[in-house]
């Protein structure tokens, strides 16, 4: 088997790894905002309750949350399809982590920010919508950036529930073609190959954002 | 259009606050006419930032009676915002919204508060940054500015709301000596409009040529107010006066 013909055979994974990730990124970006931002304002219970489903989605296996919701939730009359656990899942695990990176980011800002709008008579949703969030999200852009390749690694787990993305097909080639040397060299590339360019976007990003920070810091 | 009866802007009676156990304002009582300059000076963790910062809702307190322009301010969304339309306020770090062009951190509040369109709040804001001298930095960021003209945006920031009464929180503490001039220049010119003012600030010069009266605290009270020549020459308290000599060394 040639190197183009291993090519070709990961590439037609390809698909479902790009869908994984941007379906994933559906659940991931809504999930880390409004938790991390929730996490950030409320407190006693409510707080209580926010951190415990950022926890449970940040720090379960995620294997063995895609096997319980592929394999198990039939059991119990719930069918989701494979790439909607995958999605689910991933996105929501990612957006665990993610939700921190808001919450930080937020929590990190001079007290005076939020003070300064209150004096200016500004609502509280206005302040966080107007003046946390544009600063606590540029400041975690970096942070955001990985994230996101963390997911596009992470989308080689949903081969163990049926879908055939880049690491399903290498496992389908190498069992044809038993040569894993080369075929798994390959997957190794090709999950490099993308992964670069979202890193080169965020760098592109972080010095989009750098001039006002860096000016900030000459001060 | 104002009833006579309420000629006072500012009106704090018997104001208690504690944080825990620590008294921070003990039994403050203060009165302020209206386009009255009021500065307040003592020593660094007397209590100043935080009776000024209970002016506009920044800080609640536990006993007392505040009274500004005439309403009474209870401990409620509807009274803390009355009084946030009242007060402009001016903080030591400035507190300029950084990722906002200077025009942007100006217009903000007009735009989200007062409703007011575009082009209309841009214009309000072109004319408060010309009264603070800084017009043709409009289009730049906080960052890209020195620390007075940060300061002196805020003061148009603040004044964009047309406050009846403006606070200003050690406005010139953060400030390069060069830069403290331009930004009491700035004060200066306020109250010759007749602005109300409530300054905690140590810049002597100022208080002698501004103030209608200076309030000393120490401690958490007010230990002594009286206008600024009798209290720069012959201040009465023994800790005004030890306060007054570290000032001069
Ligand atoms: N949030 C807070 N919690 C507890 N103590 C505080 C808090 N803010 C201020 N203090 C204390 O209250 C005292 C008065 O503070 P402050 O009003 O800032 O003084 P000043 O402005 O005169 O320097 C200080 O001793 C300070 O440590
Ligand atoms: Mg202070």
């Amino acid at each position: 088997m040639s190197i183009l013909d291993i090519w070709l055979g990961i590439l037609e994974g390809f698909r479902v790894t790009a869908g994984i990730t941007i379906y994933g990124l559906l659940f991931a970006i809504p999930f880390g905002l409004v938790f991390g931002v929730a996490q950030y304002l409320a407190t006693g219970f409510v707080r209580f309750v926010v951190t415990s489903v950022i926890e449970f989605w940040r720090s379960s296996a995620v294997i063995i949350l895609l096997f319980v919701f592929y394999y198990a939730l039939p059991v119990i009359g719930v069918t989701l399809s494979a790439m909607t656990v995958g999605a689910m899942v991933l996105g929501l695990n990612i957006g665990g982590y993610a939700s921190q990176a808001v919450r930080a980011g937020l929590q990190a800002l001079d007290r005076g920010q939020k003070e300064a709008g209150q004096a200016l008579g500004l609502s509280r949703p206005t302040i966080l919508l107007r003046i946390e969030l544009p600063q606590a999200l540029v400041a975690m852009s970096p942070t955001f950036i990985n994230h996101i390749i963390q997911l596009v690694k992470a989308t080689s787990l949903v081969s163990l529930i049926t879908l055939t993305d880049m690491t399903f097909r290498a496992k389908e080639i190498s069992q044809i073609a038993y040569e894993p040397v080369p075929i798994y060299l390959s997957l190794l590339m090709a999950y490099f190959v993308a992964c670069y360019p979202i890193a080169l976007f965020g760098r592109w990003v972080e010095r989009r954002v750098n001039p006002v920070r860096e000016a900030r810091n000459g001060i | 259009m104002h009833d006579t009866a309420h000629d006072l802007a500012v009106q704090i009676t018997a104001l208690q606050k504690w944080y825990g156990a620590f008294h921070v304002l003990k039994d403050i009582s203060l009165s302020v006419s209206r386009g009255a300059r009021i500065v307040i000076c003592g020593p660094s963790g007397s209590g100043k930032s935080t009776l000024i910062r209970c002016l506009n809702g920044l800080e609640n307190y536990q006993q007392g009676t505040v009274i500004l322009g005439g309403t009474r301010l209870g401990d409620n969304a509807r009274d803390t915002s009355l009084a946030r339309r009242q007060t402009g306020m001016v903080f030591q770090n400035f507190n300029l919204f950084p990722h906002l062009t200077v025009l942007s951190n100006c217009t903000l509040a007009l735009r989200r508060v007062g409703g007011m369109a575009r082009g209309e709040a841009e214009s309000l804001a072109l004319h408060h940054l010309e009264r603070v001298r800084i017009p043709e930095q409009a289009y730049k960021y906080p960052a890209q500015l020195s620390g007075g003209q940060q300061q002196r945006v805020a003061i148009a920031r603040a004044l964009c709301m047309n406050p009846r009464l403006m606070l200003f929180d050690e406005p010139t503490s953060a400030l390069d000596p060069e830069m403290i001039k331009e930004v009491l220049e700035v004060m200066t010119g306020l109250a010759h409009d007749g602005m109300t003012m409530i300054c905690v600030t140590h810049e002597m010069g100022f208080a002698r040529e501004v103030a209608d009266e200076v309030v000393f605290m120490d401690q958490g009270s007010i230990v002594e107010q009286a206008a600024p020549a009798t209290f720069f020459s012959t201040p009465n308290h023994p800790r005004a006066r030890s306060f007054l000599n570290t000032l001069l060394h």
